[in-house]
């Protein structure tokens, strides 16, 4: 037996101590994870929304594609789906708003059979070369905005829009 | 564009290039039997209209929609629209409904009748794959309209 006997005082003492700490801890710990959950989170994929097109298949004609997102409106949510005329130039994805630099129509490749080879604005005709320059003469006064695109598993996922850089 | 307050100051400045209104026209079935299939006709006709107002945003005014009861006197109530929106400055006004019974009312030019298909019941992808092919039927009435009048 050894020397420092335990007396009654110190055992139920250290007991207590024992127990309460792991209750505190039980009880901080999930604050704690709580507190800095916000600095976990991840972000490198979460702002591409992932379309159903196959990159493969993008040539370089531009093709539509759409994207569904979540949008709140006040306390209204609503699933919103936008479109994004994707090409190809080389091997980089591109894709041009289809939302015209006017008012806001929606423009079609090869909308006007004498321009097969333009984006055309049906609301006023205003048209657009297929880098999304807008072409004197006609309405719009900029440029088709882009949006950031990247291949996720082999299929296109739009991002943000952006101002257009291939002007 | 929407019947809204920050789309109407855009409106206000663009009169010259938004030419064309479009007013979808609702009836409102209230019978027990005729309800749900008077709200399937107008969750149609306003999801026709929202995507219509997307592709011609810069161009049409997209008012709210007219509803009014099963007795409504269609002729009166034509009369009254086609008054008030003859103070307007537009050029071109549609009338977009499901309501068969527009059709022999000589009072309004340019309404378009459309069967109403009942969306309630399908899945996401399928109703909008069948809202656009109802659009498509659609744009080529506008488009043919403005080159016609302008």
């Amino acid at each position: 037996m050894s020397n420092n006997r335990v007396s009654r005082r110190q055992f139920l003492g250290y007991t207590l101590t024992g127990v309460g700490g792991f209750m505190a801890a039980g009880m901080l710990m999930p604050m704690v994870r709580f507190a800095v959950d916000p600095i976990l989170q991840q972000h490198d994929a979460g702002d591409y929304v992932l379309t159903d097109q196959a990159a493969a298949d993008i040539t370089e004609e531009p093709v539509r594609v759409d994207f569904t997102f979540e949008q709140v409106d006040a306390w209204y949510t609503s699933e919103v789906t936008n479109s994004a005329w994707v090409y190809k130039e080389g091997d980089k994805l591109i894709a041009l708003s289809p939302v015209c630099k006017h008012l806001g129509c929606t423009v079609n490749w090869g909308g006007d059979p004498e321009q097969p080879t333009q984006f055309f604005c049906p609301c006023h005709a205003g048209r657009y070369e297929k880098n999304g320059q807008n072409i004197p003469g006609t309405p719009p006064l900029g440029p088709l905005d882009e949006y950031d695109v990247q291949e996720q598993d082999g299929f296109v996922a739009i991002g943000q829009v952006k101002p257009n850089t291939l002007v | 564009m929407h019947f809204n307050s920050k789309d109407i100051d855009l409106y206000a400045s663009q009169k010259d290039y938004v030419d064309t209104a479009v007013v979808p026209l609702i009836e409102l079935d209230l019978t027990v039997s005729g309800m749900k299939a008077s709200a399937g006709a107008s969750e149609y006709l306003q999801s026709l209209t929202v995507i219509l107002e997307k592709q011609f945003k810069g161009r049409i005014l997209l008012l709210p929609p007219i509803s009014y009861v099963r007795a409504a006197d269609r002729t009166e109530l034509g009369e009254q629209l086609k008054k008030e929106l003859s103070e307007t400055g537009f050029k071109h006004i549609f009338y977009l409904t499901t309501d068969p019974k527009w059709r022999s009312v000589e009072e309004l030019d340019n309404v378009l009748w459309l069967p109403a298909i009942p969306t309630g019941d399908m899945d996401q992808s399928f109703k909008k794959s069948v809202m656009e092919d109802q659009l498509r039927q659609v744009l080529p009435l506008f488009t043919k309209e403005w080159t016609h009048h302008s």
